[in-house]
């Protein structure tokens, strides 16, 4: 049986909830924690509040610019959005984050988030209290290598996208990331659903909305990928990496 | 697919019991009135962000008639008086600019369809200003196999009328004959002359239509075979491109208008097979294929050849060479498939207008498609254009084990196959040539909501 189309899920996708001594089998810190030989009880004795969230619905947002900042939050299933708006009023999409991965790392340095974070679908969420995390992560280095390792991760994606690089590879590096992260949550690596609107993965890559669909067509009529509705099945990796080897090995 | 279907009398009498068209699935009583305004938009503005947006279809409904057929279940409105059509286009004008609006730019509009009611009830001049305003506010694209098509009336219209729609970029005609025997269009108060109907499809060739359809209906009040051979000799000899062969339903407690049908004029059910085996064995007989439902085309015809590409698709305007595209409903009663969506404008002008006086999207009811419905939809969709259904590539597309998720349906098809209606293959499910005209009873084993008690009863019978 092939690996569920995200965000299909099946008993390989979705977390199972874990309880007040077990972490979740998403649970993007568990690793870390059970490393540092810290278990889910020893965590809750720490008063580090873990809490599930949602499910939040397309548009609800998770926290905004400005909300003083209390907690990280893992995604467990959906796709958030974080994005800013700049002084003309215009939004600018800063990420798209996946199940298992990490929102509001980069409020670390301060008191208040420094983004939006909305949801495009259905989103369930798991709350990371801070600071009481910081006090911990001060106590377990393990922990503190691994948050450093997810918020300097989440800079490099958006650093690598920031290059001179045309529209082709942009689309390729992209849709070739999301496979990849996609795969490592055990949804399939060739086919998935874009459930991000075709405005913001162009303020994403700053390509306009009409060019993403053009660029996404002559990938079409190329054999590159197939698209219906919203679902792309990569039909051709093997060139797809070619175009995109010069943003993912910068 | 076979060219032809099989005719069986005995076995399409058995199979004749009420079931809907499937120009949609659900189909329109699954409709709520819980879908609104609000939901509309979403369903569009959710369109406008898929990675490709799909292509546009654009349906602009005319509810008007100068005469009333008594065999009438459309939506339409007996009148003379052209100021109504002047109070209607004022709204509809209106809910161009209103429904424009939502769509991206880049969205290019590929087929234009007028129906109704009788479109041709307005002026070339109003036909013209309508295009006009589509053309503004909508992106038309300049590909070369776009459809701008209108239904006429060939009573109320002269040749030069079509140099103008011509003119104005109609490149389809669609004409209502049904029976050119005079004691059936005097049962029907619908008279309409060989002479001027072939007028006018004389002028559709003069003036560079592409195509022109004639729907013709068995089962009409006063019907006999030798009327009926008479005008399809007279049809066939015309040669339009296409032809409908629409089955009468008379259902009076439904469509007001078949109250003044007299049920006794009405031709038993084996004369009314016999028609249509008489419109099958004389359509083949002369190079027509039969395209599937109601439709037969010449093979030469974009019908017919989309069909053998397999490419051929349906919406509410029936068979259409264009893939699955997002149709925009105008006017009183028309239907919009925007995205994962079916909606409905409301049936009654006054609603229409007041809902458009106030600046709203006169939307009064629909649906929001689940993933089972879209699944469902498709493989009713592909039964009935290409008489099969594909089983492997539903089961890869929608990630379904098919015997496992249609156990209920394969059960309900057992019958049909046992009468050869369907042949299971390993990786698709055929219609054969028998149950080729029984594509909508193959549909019903598919569809989840006949279940429920009730429903069948609103629909039409299937031969």
């Amino acid at each position: 049986m092939s690996r569920p189309v995200f965000p299909r899920m099946d008993a390989r996708t979705v977390a199972d909830d874990g309880d007040t001594l077990h972490f979740c089998s998403t649970c993007a810190f568990s690793q870390a924690c059970l490393s540092e030989g810290m278990d889910k009880q020893e965590l809750l004795d720490l008063h580090v509040l873990v809490e599930h969230v949602g499910p939040l619905h397309a548009n609800d947002h998770v926290f905004r610019k400005g909300d003083p900042f209390d907690a990280i939050a893992a995604v467990r299933a959906g796709t958030v959005k974080t994005y800013v708006v700049d002084r003309e009023g215009h939004e600018r999409v800063l990420g798209f984050h996946l199940p298992g991965e990490v929102i509001g790392l980069d409020a670390i340095d301060g008191n208040a988030y420094p983004c939006n974070a909305i949801a495009l679908d259905i989103v369930t969420l798991c709350r990371f209290s801070f600071p009481r995390m910081a006090e911990l992560a001060a106590r377990a280095p393990g922990l503190q290598q691994h948050l450093f390792r997810l918020l300097s991760r989440d800079i490099g994606a958006a650093m690598r996208m920031a290059g001179d690089w045309s529209a082709d590879q942009r689309m390729a590096a992209f849709l070739l990331g999301l496979s990849q992260r996609l795969a490592t949550r055990g949804f399939s690596a060739r086919r998935f659903q874009l459930t991000m609107a075709r405005t913001d993965i162009g303020n994403y890559l700053r390509l306009a909305p009409e060019t993403v669909s053009r660029v996404l067509k002559r990938f079409q009529d190329d054999g590159l990928i197939v698209i219906d509705r919203r679902e792309v099945d990569l039909t051709d990796v093997g060139r797809l990496q070619a175009l995109a080897a010069p943003i993912l090995q910068n | 697919m076979p060219l032809n279907p099989a005719f069986d009398a005995a076995l399409l009498g058995r199979y004749d019991r009420p079931g809907p068209r499937y120009t949609s699935y659900p189909t329109a009583p699954q409709f709520s009135m819980d879908f609104d305004e609000r939901a509309l938009r979403e369903a569009v503005r959710e369109s406008n962000g898929d990675p490709i947006p799909r292509l546009l279809s654009i349906y602009v409904h005319v509810p008007f008639c100068q005469s009333p057929c008594f065999f009438c279940g459309c939506n339409r409105i007996i009148t003379r008086d052209p100021y109504r059509a002047d109070v209607y286009l004022a709204r509809l004008h209106r809910e161009i600019a209103l429904s424009a609006a939502m769509f991206d730019r880049d969205r290019e509009v590929v087929q234009l369809h007028f129906g109704g009611g009788t479109p041709n009830f307005l002026s070339t001049t109003q036909l013209r200003d309508v295009v006009d305003a589509l053309r503004r506010q909508f992106r038309f694209s300049s590909r070369s196999d776009n459809d701008v098509s209108i239904e006429l009336d060939p009573r109320w219209m002269s040749p030069d009328d079509v140099r103008a729609l011509a003119d104005i970029g109609f490149n389809r005609a669609s004409l209502g004959v049904q029976d050119f025997d005079p004691a059936v269009q005097a049962a029907v108060n619908r008279h309409q002359s060989a002479e001027e109907t072939l007028g006018i499809i004389d002028a559709c060739r003069r003036y560079g239509l592409r195509s022109i359809n004639v729907d013709l209906i068995y089962g009409l009040p006063k019907q006999s075979r030798a009327g009926f051979a008479a005008t399809l000799e007279k049809v066939i000899a015309a040669r339009p491109d296409r032809l409908a062969v629409y089955s009468y339903a008379h259902l009076p407690d439904l469509f007001k208008p078949q109250q003044r049908i007299d049920a006794a004029d009405l031709p038993s059910p084996e004369l009314k097979l016999a028609l249509l085996q008489l419109a099958i064995d004389e359509l083949g007989a002369a190079g027509y294929t039969y395209i599937g439902m109601d439709h037969f085309a010449l093979p030469d015809d974009d019908l017919a050849l989309a069909q053998a590409r397999g490419s051929l698709h349906r919406n509410f305007m029936g068979y259409t060479t264009h893939a699955d595209t997002d149709l925009v409903g105008l006017g009183v009663s028309a239907i919009s498939h925007i995205g994962a969506s079916f909606s409905q404008n409301p049936r009654d002008l006054s609603t229409w207008q007041a809902a458009i006086d106030e600046g709203h999207l006169p939307v009064v009811r629909g649906v929001r498609l689940s993933e089972d419905d879209q699944l469902r939809g498709d493989l009713i969709q592909q039964l009935m254009c290409q008489g099969e259904i594909p089983v492997s590539a539903l089961e890869r597309r929608y990630a379904i084990a098919f015997g496992d998720y249609f156990r209920d349906a394969l059960v309900r098809l057992r019958p049909l196959i046992d009468d050869g209606l369907v042949r299971v293959d390993e990786d698709r499910i055929v219609a054969t040539s028998q149950g080729r005209l029984l594509l909508r009873n193959i549909a019903m084993c598919f569809d989840r909501y006949l279940d429920r008690p009730g429903i069948p009863l609103k629909f039409s019978r299937a031969i």
